[in-house]
């Protein structure tokens, strides 16, 4: 009796009797569409992430070549013959201020960069700093842990550099006419063979100030711990110059 | 705006803002009455819109009365919805990723209103970033409206930047050039990466520093405080007691550094105070005693750490009986609710669980002793106030196991205990004394008295001890006696290696109810000593 009337009656009354027909609990999800946007931030990060691996990598072959044993010593040749390195890796790459901050921060904070070793790293940013298309860089290194040595080596002419936070040993070394400011202190051999240019010390700078420093004039803003065998140059402590002036021993403390 | 019409106008809009986001438990939101938004209608600024306890939203109408001929009040009402809902379902979305966030605020700021100033500014820069990328919303119109300070320019002129919308902002005035550089910095930052939001809210504390840095000046200055965020701040009010507590429990974990959470629970001590939060738990019970972050620390690792403890032969200890009643208190187990006399509601003053009691059990049956714990606080262990002791963590992880087990608990804390070096807390359930025994030091010489020893074992057959130490002990000999003499289990945790603990181990070679556990690299990562005090744990009992 297949469909016949009375059992499609019964059939009817038997829904009846269990309710309404039962409902996917998913039902709405159905009409439901969900597209994900591209925002420009998404550009951004990307290509923000794709540059600081460039300058990562040559970071990394910066050491490989020169510092393959974890050691590096600072010595004028290993000076001239690291930043060549540094300079041939960094010509390649585009990249902003923001970038070399970002790196520095990079260096201490991502376990993406093996190791830190404050020359070599110094010299690298020294190097993204002097080919960097803008003139005035910003590095904010304040909230850094480990102080970076040989910033702002050969700085050139019409670069502007300001340090937001301590400089290491021999910051601003061989100048070559840039403008160096560093807003707290800064350490050792600060404008060692700088040739010209100026370097701003708004705190207290360390020994060996200006150690064969052909021209240029630092200005320190609070105490000079001891000069160097200055050659030619200006160098000021809280505006008074104190080089050249009386006869003072290289590094006596005062 | 009538409140007929603001309800209205939530009937309509909160269950299209729940589907969008894939329906959230969070209940419906409500509109303020007329009387809490007198305040902001006579403010000539505009107030807050949007307000977030617990999981309950509150929408001010009068707030969408000033964005009127602005924006349709339905957009409005959705944008602010959006908000709320995200920072729910995705940024901070708990109670550990705001502690998380604040600290790492912290850290670049320095100080304590600027950090939680900078991380409430990131959490919304995250949340309302997901929802524009993810879901259909009028936020940015609610941004392009909004009246703004230089701060809120700022971030208006970074969503212009991120979102890639016009939403009228450009900087300017004598700060454009710092502003600039500030937006610059701030759009390079991964907002949406949640592995990277430590590292991302340092850089975004460290753009924007400056710029707060000036409004501070201005504010103490005299050019007055700044505007409340018009779409809710962010605060503890976000979380029940229960996301409190696991977030300082993940937070313990996770950071593992005494001071770093000493540090962030003592900022936000008024709030957590203001809350009813207390260390033994519960709520609705007044203000509470003061917190003290270093006794919570050891308290909430031990909790992430739940050791098991194995059951031993306990004489007369039946199984549990239900017996009288007791009020009901958030965090109490929900198995323990008497739903008849509950009337079937969950909620503190209504709820009744039922109190048990221990039956008289025939014969032997298995359960937990209680626990006497000695820690040694002499001045070769560290100092649990200053740095991560793990001998104090030990204890406190064998403490909150026997507690667990609603066994009792007392300390004996020894440094040159002849000489009055000593601290003796009696078998109690409380949790705080415990803990805060545990973590007395007296750094002084190293010398137990069994004259303090013996009362707090004799006549318990059923006792176990724990011992935790670096066993140079003055009176070592006297020890290794005294346990030769006694047949409860003994549990005794060196620190480092040393003549004395070998002496010891020789000493305790024949003994089985003595085992020995040693703690040999006592500088190792507290994970792997954790993980070496749980095995103890599986070994011994």
């Amino acid at each position: 009796m297949k469909g016949s009337p009375q059992r499609k009656e019964r059939t009817s009354r038997h829904s009846e009797r269990r309710g309404p027909a039962l409902q996917n609990p998913f039902q709405e999800f159905q009409s439901y569409s969900f597209s994900t946007k591209n925002i420009p931030l998404d550009r951004i990060v990307q290509s923000t992430e794709a540059v600081m691996d460039q300058i990562r990598l040559g970071y990394e072959k910066l050491l490989e070549e020169e510092a393959k044993e974890l050691v590096w010593m600072v010595q004028y040749n290993t000076i001239i013959k690291a930043y060549e390195v540094a300079e041939r890796y960094v010509r390649e790459i585009d990249y902003s201020a923001e970038d070399i901050e970002d790196f520095c921060f990079a260096l201490e904070n991502t376990q993406k960069i093996p190791y830190l070793i404050p020359g070599p790293a110094g010299l690298y940013i020294s190097a993204l700093c002097n080919y960097a298309k803008e003139e005035e860089i910003v590095l904010k290194l304040s909230e850094l842990k480990t102080e970076i040595n040989l910033l702002g080596f050969r700085l050139t002419k019409g670069k502007r550099l300001l340090i937001e936070g301590d400089g290491g040993d021999f910051t601003g070394i061989g100048l070559e006419g840039g403008d160096l400011v560093v807003e707290g202190n800064a350490k050792n051999w600060t404008g060692a063979g700088m040739r010209s240019g100026k370097i701003l010390v708004k705190k207290n700078i360390g020994l060996h100030t200006g150690e064969w420093m052909m021209g240029g004039e630092i200005h320190v803003g609070g105490r000079v711990r001891g000069l160097g065998n200055i050659v030619e140059g200006k160098v000021f402590e809280r505006e008074k110059m104190v080089f050249p002036g009386k006869v003072r021993p290289p590094n006596m403390y005062y | 705006m009538k409140e007929e019409h603001s309800k209205a106008l939530m009937d309509s809009v909160w269950p299209r803002v729940k589907r969008k986001h894939l329906f959230p438990e969070i209940p419906v939101p409500k509109v303020a009455e007329p009387a809490e938004s007198t305040e902001i209608e006579a403010a000539p600024k505009e107030g807050v819109g949007l307000e977030m306890k617990g999981k309950q939203m509150t929408i001010h109408p009068a707030f969408l009365t000033q964005l009127k001929g602005k924006m349709s009040d339905e957009d409005a009402m959705e944008a602010l919805l959006d908000h709320g809902v995200t920072h729910y379902t995705f940024c901070p979305w708990d109670f550990y990723t705001y502690l998380m966030l604040y600290a790492e605020s912290k850290r670049v700021m320095t100080d304590k209103d600027l950090a939680k100033q900078v991380a409430n500014h990131f959490i919304d820069v995250v949340s309302d970033t997901h929802c524009v990328k993810k879901k259909k919303t009028e936020i940015p119109q609610l941004y392009r409206h909004l009246t703004k300070g230089v701060i809120e320019e700022t971030m208006v002129s970074l969503y212009q930047e991120i979102w890639g919308m016009d939403l009228g902002c450009s900087p300017s005035g004598k700060r454009k050039k710092t502003r600039e550089a500030v937006i610059r910095r701030l759009t390079r930052i991964p907002y949406l990466d949640r592995t990277r939001w430590p590292e991302s809210m340092q850089r975004f504390a460290r753009s924007i520093k400056p710029l707060l840095l000036e409004q501070q000046e201005e504010e103490k200055g005299g050019t007055g405080k700044g505007d409340n965020n018009p779409l809710g701040d962010h605060d503890l009010n976000h979380y029940s007691h229960e996301e409190i507590d696991q977030g300082l429990r993940d937070y313990a974990r996770k950071s593992m550094v005494l001071p770093e959470f000493r540090e962030v629970v003592e900022d936000l001590a008024d709030e957590l105070k203001e809350a009813g939060y207390s260390m033994e738990g519960g709520m609705g019970r007044g203000r509470g005693s003061p917190l003290d972050a270093d006794i919570l620390f050891y308290m909430k690792l031990a909790e992430s750490y739940s050791l098991p403890v194995r059951k031993t032969i306990v004489e007369k200890k039946g199984s549990l009986h239900p017996h009288s009643h007791s009020p009901w208190e958030v965090g109490s187990p929900y198995h323990d609710v008497d739903v008849w006399t509950s009337f079937g509601k969950v909620m503190p003053g209504i709820t009744q669980i039922w109190k048990k009691r221990e039956g008289k059990g025939r014969g032997k049956v298995e359960g937990v002793p209680d626990c006497l714990i000695a820690v040694d606080s002499s001045g070769s262990m560290i100092n649990p106030r200053k740095t991560l002791s793990y001998a104090v963590l030990g204890a406190a992880c064998a403490a909150d196991a026997y507690l667990r087990n609603d066994s009792r608990v007392a300390v004996y804390n020894f440094s040159d205990a002849p000489m009055g070096g000593k601290e003796v807390l009696d078998y109690t359930k409380k949790r705080e004394m415990i803990y805060r025994s545990l973590c007395k030091y007296f750094g002084g010489g190293t010398a137990l008295d069994l004259e303090d020893l013996i009362p707090l074992v004799q006549n318990r057959k059923n006792l176990d001890l724990f011992v935790i130490t670096d066993m140079k002990i003055t009176n070592l000999e006297t020890l290794i006696g005294y346990f030769a003499q006694i047949n409860n289990r003994i549990t005794a945790v060196h620190i480092g290696e040393n003549p004395y603990s070998s002496r010891f181990e020789k000493a305790a070679e024949n003994k089985k109810n003595i085992s020995l556990f040693a703690v040999k690299r006592k500088e190792d990562i507290p994970n792997i000593v954790l993980g070496k005090i749980k095995e103890y744990f599986r070994e011994t009992f």
